[in-house]
């Protein structure tokens, strides 16, 4: 498209991209950070035998950990990436979205999806299964939300001609499986089958939820916007391509390497693995093709704090790969199975990628977003440094424990001895807790700061001012 | 912008492909045949219809989604939209700073 036909074919800015919708959902994002980080400490408190709530059935850590990993996947994670899609669909396909009215619906529905969980989990209504937890009067609901964010963004995108940046393919494919995904899990297992093939089906769904809801959302966004802020394009968008296809055909093949060792049959349990292990090199695309990118601009990790952000996710990425290739073997499986490993593993790719990708792109684009610079560049280093040190200490902290915990079970040691030598570790975790915690209040304070010195901000205040 | 990449970086990239593909056939492949023998001679076995038929269905979208977009010509040039998505980029940031001047 040539300057002229874009200059007249293409909304202007504020008729392309909703701009506001994109700061509520950032902020909500936050707020559930907040909250499930919460419920992180309650439940670290806990195991050190110092749970200040003991005999409050409503604050019993059993169900703060619910409300800890759902408010991330479903708070942290969803507000995080809706924020985003408002933001790039619109700028990759020069289209607004489908409605914008249909837009704010949906941030106010998905709101109250993820606070009647919150709701529901506290009092007792969860549903068994990992992740699927939400209370079986909310599915429906979160359904019919995801179908409506399905068709809002899909409209613009299926609009294209011609070829596709790798980010929409991400992203077209996530509206489907997440979609599908969330009717399996909390459909299937509640309804239609039982015992082993149920387990079966919540191995597909907890593994799923990571691998198509939140990788592909969390790998087009990075395919987005570390050109954008490296100025150059990806190293290979043929390897992206690989990476995206790879995913579609390989991943949900792998959903049952979470139950080695079960009544499961062993042709299952192997051809997981295998594909494991494949799946493994489909990561290694986008790693490769983000060094790739990053090669020849080094320089930028110092001074482009985002950058940052993008490159210590994709260490810790990087990390978790390896730790996936160790712990999909049988072999490894009965040392690290039910484990601080799995822990600290969940931990690395859950804040360690995903949440350091998402609050790059939140400190990349909040000073765009509220038309002025951050008002502390130093407290956008704290914010960095507290999150990335705090993260790698806990889930270094929590590997070591979950292999001492598992070298004291084939020990055939008592119980009670691996909880005794998991003090020190839970210890620790805790005072990375506060680290990472802390990063975030001043995060807030920066953003609040921000606000306060923001154009959009003395407009609000001068139309309040502003006589009847 | 033409796309410029080196015959070398295509040369990793098919490999990388393959390295994928195979032994995700593999993995695939052994899963099915043992699905097979299960079905017809084990009813013990049956429950593994759920998952692989979740999959096969799965895969069967994504087949013809692959079909559609060779068939639509999305990777005539594979490159390309590397370049076009930066050079968008570029002109909605400056129309964006016209706008506000």
């Amino acid at each position: 498209m040539t300057n002229e036909s874009l200059t007249r074919d293409v909304p202007p800015n504020r008729a392309l991209i909703e701009e506001r919708l994109v700061v509520w959902y950032f902020l909500a994002s936050i707020a559930y950070l907040f909250i499930s980080m919460l419920g992180g400490f309650l439940m670290a408190f806990q195991l050190i035998r110092h749970n200040p709530f003991n005999g409050i059935e409503l604050l019993s850590p059993g169900r703060w950990r619910m409300i800890h990993t759902n408010a991330i996947a479903y708070g942290f994670l969803a507000n995080a990436f809706l924020g985003n899609l408002h933001w790039i669909v619109p700028r990759l396909t020069l289209r607004p979205v489908f409605s914008r009215t249909l837009s704010y619906l949906i941030f106010a529905a998905w709101q109250l999806v993820v606070l009647s969980t919150a709701g529901g989990i506290l009092m007792g209504e969860a549903q068994g299964l990992e992740w699927g937890e939400t209370p079986v009067w909310i599915d429906p609901v979160a359904q019919l939300g995801l179908g409506l964010v399905a068709v809002n963004f899909m409209a613009p995108i299926l609009k294209i001609k011609g070829p596709m940046y790798v980010t929409l393919w991400y992203f077209l494919a996530a509206f489907v499986w997440t979609f599908l995904t969330y009717a399996m899990g909390n459909f299937v297992p509640q309804y239609f089958v039982c015992g082993t093939s149920a387990g079966a089906v919540g191995g597909l769904f907890i593994h799923d939820l990571v691998g198509l809801f939140v990788t592909p959302l969390g790998w087009g966004s990075m395919y987005f916007f570390v050109p954008i802020l490296l100025r150059k394009p990806i190293w290979s968008h043929g390897m992206s391509m690989v990476g995206f296809w790879g995913l579609a055909f390989f991943y949900p093949l792998q959903g049952i390497h979470h139950f080695l060792y079960t009544p499961i049959p062993m042709f299952l349990q192997y051809g997981a693995i295998v594909s494991t292990i494949a799946v493994e090199m489909v990561v290694l695309t986008v790693i490769v093709n983000f060094f790739g990118t990053l090669k020849g601009s080094s320089r930028a990790l110092a001074t482009n704090l985002p950058i940052r952000w993008f490159f210590t996710g994709m260490v810790f990425y990087a990390i978790t790969c390896a730790q996936c290739a160790l712990q999909t073997t049988l072999t490894f499986q009965a040392l690290i199975h039910f484990s601080d490993w799995v822990v600290g593993h969940a931990h690395l790719v859950m804040f360690g990628v995903f949440g350091q990708w998402l609050l790059g792109v939140m400190t990349y684009l909040f000073p765009r977003l509220l038309k002025t610079e951050w008002a502390s560049p130093k407290l956008c280093e704290w914010h960095f440094w507290l999150s990335s040190v705090g993260l790698f200490t806990m889930a270094l902290d929590l590997t070591l424990a979950g292999l001492f915990q598992g070298w004291s079970w084939a020990a055939l040691q008592p119980w009670d001895a691996s909880v005794e030598i998991s003090q020190p570790f839970w210890i620790v975790r805790i005072f990375a807790g506060i680290a990472m915690f802390a990063g975030q209040v001043l995060f807030c304070v920066n953003l609040w700061k921000t606000w306060q010195q923001s154009p959009l901000n003395k407009a609000s205040l001068k139309s309040e001012a502003l006589p009847a | 912008m033409q796309s410029n990449t080196p015959r070398s970086d295509w040369r990793f990239t098919v490999i990388l492909a393959f390295t994928i593909l195979l032994p995700c056939l593999y993995g695939f492949g052994g899963k099915f045949i043992e699905f097979i023998h299960i079905f017809r001679g084990n009813t013990d076995g049956m429950f593994a219809v759920t998952p692989i038929v979740n999959y096969l269905l799965a895969s069967l979208g994504f087949f013809c989604m692959l079909a559609w977009a060779t068939m639509r010509g999305m990777f005539h040039d594979i490159e390309a939209p590397k370049n076009t998505f930066l050079e968008t980029e570029e002109w909605l940031d400056h129309r964006e700073t016209e706008t506000a001047r």
